[in-house]
């Protein structure tokens, strides 16, 4: 990793820090590392969950694990899908944002031990929900399928959890503020505030008829925007800049591009609606807000690839492990963008609807940009915590290709695929069962990918747990290179 | 932005005036969809839910059937849900009005359902069709999985309820 310091400290660039261990991670290493092994270990769980479902997509019968009621593909699905957002994601990002905001507002975690409590209620409360799902105590709602007693225990713990970088934020010693911040702040606060309200108006007082549907598309376009899209927007902003040295191309436009990104997100949950049976005009709001998204897209895509076009950052960043996966989750994002805007129109999501499109898009944003720019993190920052080095650079090169090809060979088994058979549906002559089996090729391509990312996540996790059970330097040493 | 109470005002009016304007709203312009008839003195549609079928209901939930099937008919100019016969018109909001839970979907890897329950002729077809080739066998009991048990008589009566075959005010039937 590259860390010179630099004298004076410009705008675009987030503050250097001293290179040894400082206070504030001294800190917050224990919260850290349980929120990041838990993360971890839910990633493996969810992978291997997704390999299960990638094999059932194919076949009608539920292949494998026919007759079998716990493995349906209904509960399989359900489970992956909510593991990886609520296990990984959320694990992930707590430990990542608490960091980002410790580090960037000099904070120094007094409380640690309600940081740690809140990541114990949360996994707990996952668990029992997980086990729920596969008992088959399910709402039926997407990322909401835990039963609903689990909400408050999760909305608690969140606010034990992940409510530090606003408190780190609150209490930072100087005036100038840098765009992680913003964004982070911006997650940490959406994101609770959104969960409560589609708690009570899809589970506990649901609003009649097809408003929970309503209710429920808000939701989720806030998650994964707000929380995931946010959350990962952040770690890009500070990485960039900070492994390469450099300021931000164009940051004065950061700001209009945070507004930007937080005035439209919120609006775009309709599109997920276009053709279902709710107003037109709502359905015709999300689509001008997913085209409006775009401003942000463009004001981040200017920021992060300008950064990696000039002085040739985009070798540097591809001789650097945590640029290399921070620059591929860049490069993500603007890619998402576009697509949303482009398929939130009428005429154009009406081929891809109902197909794996949307499931496509999501993977692009959850785990192209998103998780990628999480493993780029951890790179950065876990070698900093555990004063100890990656044991294999061999499992990182593994990591590294095996996630990369598996994000890309999914996304596009699942866009590609989607819209061929979206295509195909779209003339009435052709049966389900054909264009069903027109698709079996991209369902062969979806379980490829699968096993990809599984093997991907098994050389990260031994790679990082090795390092951590190693790390035998006491926290208060620091770290001397 | 070096402000914490402006940044979070302005992120709480972000998530906030979404809410208000798209779920709010909506609950107002739809919360009061009651049953109706398509022209005056004629009958009430949609059914009310009969209770077998919210049992059933609650087995279609907990298997997850939602993952791949879609209850939702879309207008003609979009898809080819109509040429394709998952329904004889597009949905209406009206039509989920009387379900306590509504189940839209977003996923087809298997057929709609909207309007399943006129499109299985016969209490035997909704039996035929639950078991998927297998996956779902443990629905029924006996020798050869011949004999539907209790989850599998809800399920029945709950996809048996689903129809819009029916004229409502918002979608009427063509003559």
């Amino acid at each position: 990793m590259t860390q010179e310091n630099r004298s004076g400290r410009p705008q675009g660039r987030p503050p250097e820090g001293d290179s040894r261990l400082t206070r504030t991670e001294v800190q917050l290493r224990g919260p850290f590392l349980l929120f990041f092994v838990s993360a971890v270990i839910w990633l493996l769980a969810a992978s291997v969950l997704g390999v299960i479902a990638a094999l059932q997509q194919g076949s009608l019968a539920g292949g494998l694990f026919r007759g079998c009621e716990i493995l349906t593909y209904g509960h399989v699905a359900a489970a992956q899908r909510n593991l990886f957002v609520y296990g990984w994601g959320f694990n992930a990002f707590f430990a990542l944002n608490l960091w980002l905001l410790s580090q960037l507002g000099r904070f120094e975690l007094r409380n640690g031990w309600l940081a740690t409590l809140g990541g114990a209620a949360w996994n707990l409360a996952l668990t029992y929900g997980v086990i729920q799902i596969f008992a088959g105590n399910q709402t039926g709602f997407g990322l909401l399928e835990f039963p609903r007693e689990v909400g408050p225990v999760l909305a608690v713990a969140f606010l034990l959890a992940g409510f530090w970088p606003i408190v780190a934020f609150a209490r930072r010693p100087t005036g100038h503020t840098f765009a992680s911040q913003w964004f982070v702040v911006g997650a940490s606060f959406a994101f609770p505030l959104t969960y409560l309200l589609a708690q009570l108006l899809v589970l506990w007082q649901p609003a009649s008829g097809v408003v929970q549907a309503i209710a429920h598309s808000w939701f989720v376009s806030n998650l994964l925007l707000l929380w995931f899209g946010a959350s990962a927007l952040a770690a890009v902003y500070y990485f960039l800049p900070k492994v390469l040295g450099r300021t931000i191309s164009a940051y004065y436009l950061a700001p209009v591009g945070f507004w930007t990104f937080f005035l439209f997100a919120s609006w775009t949950g309709p599109s997920a609606l276009i053709g279902a049976p709710v107003p037109l005009w709502l359905q015709s709001v999300g689509v001008v807000a997913g085209a409006m998204l775009m401003v942000p897209v463009i004001i981040t895509a200017i920021n992060f690839h300008g950064t990696l076009s000039s002085e040739g950052g985009w070798s540097r960043a591809w001789n650097d492990t945590t640029l290399r996966f921070v620059s591929f989750g860049a490069i993500a994002f603007t890619l998402f963008g576009v697509l949303n805007a482009i398929f939130g129109f009428r005429g154009n999501n009406a081929v891809v609807r109902f197909t794996s499109f949307a499931a496509g898009q999501e993977q692009l944003l959850t785990y192209a940009f998103a998780t990628m720019v999480l493993f780029g993190s951890a790179y950065f920052v876990l070698p900093r915590l555990t004063g100890s080095l990656w044991p294999s650079a061999k499992l990182v090169h593994v990591h590294f290709w095996a996630t990369a090809l598996g994000a890309v060979a999914s996304v596009v088994a699942l866009l590609v695929g989607g819209y061929e058979s979206g295509k195909q549906l779209a003339d009435a002559s052709v049966s389900f069962q054909q264009v069903a089996k027109a698709g079996s090729s991209w369902n062969v391509a979806l379980s490829v990918s699968a096993v990809l990312l599984l093997v991907g996540h098994l050389a990260f996790a031994l790679n990082a747990f090795g390092m951590i059970l190693k790390s035998s330097a006491p926290a208060s040493a620091g770290r001397h290179d | 932005m070096k402000n914490l109470n402006t940044l979070l005002a302005g992120i709480f009016l972000a998530v906030a005036l979404p809410f208000g304007a798209l779920v709010i709203s909506s609950q107002v312009q739809l919360g009061s969809l009651g049953r109706a008839p398509a022209e005056e003195g004629g009958p009430l549609f949609p059914s009310r839910e009969p209770g077998l079928a919210i049992q059933g209901r609650a087995v279609y939930v907990s298997l997850g059937c939602v993952s791949c099937h879609t209850q939702q008919v879309r207008p003609a100019g979009q898809g080819s849900d109509i040429a394709r016969g998952y329904g004889v018109r597009p949905s209406v909001a009206r039509d989920y009005a009387q379900q306590g839970q509504v189940l839209l979907g977003d996923r087809r890897i298997g057929p709609d359902l909207a309007n399943f329950g006129a499109r299985a002729k016969t209490l035997d077809a909704v039996h035929a069709a639950i078991p998927h080739n297998g996956q779902f066998a443990f629905l029924y009991v006996g020798a050869k999985n011949e004999v539907a048990s209790e989850r599998a008589v809800a399920l029945a009566a709950y996809l048996q309820s689903l129809r819009q075959d029916y004229s409502s005010p918002e979608a009427k039937l063509k003559q």
